[in-house]
């Protein structure tokens, strides 16, 4: 328990602030140009070709889309490790952690730890939650709520997209679970109907992203392509399904974390 | 005021590491993310931006002081 001194923690410390540095130095010596050949094909092929004017979207969801599927898996693979841990941990996080020096306020002796949206004398343990927190959560969830679906849905136009979006929506979504001081609820803070947004957006991204191969475009191919010629509508489409699949999956985890409802 | 931000990066990311509080190194890392948020927008990555305040200084705090909720905010290691 006895707190090291000074220079046996800074050494190091030290040592690897440089280590770190000589790796990095030859980069930002290095007076190689960099390659313009992919820049200036997106600048002039980007829009045409996906309808984003937001060439980073016009990236990620116009031309690797595939790898996008998988950031949506990994994200899937990453809350359902969180959840499962949670779950399997259950009893231990129940009994709590037993220490004579845990902040004071939490009752680790209580049998059951309250969920997550309970009225303020209903809370057994609400030591990192004050009036403050829950008069400013309620009335700027909503606002959060709506710009996370702004940033979703403009996500062709202007920075942003759905992932972006879904992470602002997820927290708008705590912030909703936090506030609720007049006692008023939401579905969206449960996690049965989370898990369920989650599964269909996820579904609906798989029909998405086989609807091109119908129509003879290959897997992820824009299928409006063929029918319009600036095809913005389907990058709006993936952009609000990944946005609801990310939204819903992070809240969904960011909720189970805080609030453990059962 | 690349240069400053950069520094105050530096500065906050060391005291997350070498503080005992755990709440206070969430605090500095969460600020690390909303300045590395400000660095990205002044570099011309609004894209970059926004996830990195979006999932650094929201979600990830959130779910830090969460866990720091059911454990213990100091760390005996030290």
């Amino acid at each position: 328990m006895k707190r090291p001194s000074v220079t046996s923690s800074a050494i190091p410390l030290i040592t690897a602030m440089i280590a770190v540095a000589a790796v990095l130095l030859p980069i930002f010596l290095a007076d190689t140009p960099w390659p313009v050949g992919a820049r200036d094909y997106l600048q002039e092929n980007g829009f045409g070709d996906s309808g984003a004017i937001n060439l980073v979207s016009a990236i990620y969801l116009g031309y690797r889309a595939f790898d996008t599927l998988g950031e949506t898996i990994v994200l899937l693979v990453a809350v359902g490790g969180t959840i499962g841990i949670l779950t399997r941990s259950g009893a231990i996080l129940a009994e709590g952690y037993t220490n004579p020096d845990t902040v004071a306020g939490i009752d680790s002796s209580e049998e059951e730890i309250p969920s997550f949206s309970l009225a303020r004398e209903k809370r057994k343990s609400h030591a990192l939650r004050t009036h403050l927190l829950e008069v400013v959560t309620a009335i700027l969830g909503p606002i959060v709520l709506l710009f996370g679906f702004y940033v979703m849905l403009y996500g062709h136009l202007s920075p942003g997209g759905g992932f972006q979006g879904g992470v602002v929506v997820a927290s708008g979504i705590v912030f909703l679970g936090l506030g609720n001081r007049m006692e008023s609820s939401t579905k969206l803070t449960q996690a049965a109907v989370l898990g369920r947004i989650e599964a269909a957006a996820f579904l609906l991204l798989i029909l998405a992203s086989i609807s091109g191969i119908l129509l003879g475009k290959g897997f992820f191919g824009n299928p409006l392509s063929r029918f319009t010629a600036v095809p913005e509508g389907f990058i709006i489409m993936l952009n609000a399904i990944i946005g609801l699949k990310v939204g819903a999956g992070i809240g969904f985890m960011c909720i189970a974390i805080l609030g453990r409802e059962r | 005021m690349i240069i400053i931000l950069l520094l105050l990066i530096l500065i906050l990311a060391v005291y997350a590491l070498s503080t005992s509080d755990l709440l206070q190194g969430i605090i500095a890392l969460s600020a690390v993310s909303l300045l590395s948020a400000l660095l990205f927008y002044l570099l011309n990555a609004p894209d970059v931006a926004i996830t990195e305040a979006a999932v650094g200084a929201g979600v990830s705090t959130v779910v830090f002081v969460g866990v720091i909720r059911y454990t213990d905010r100091k760390d005996h290691s030290k």
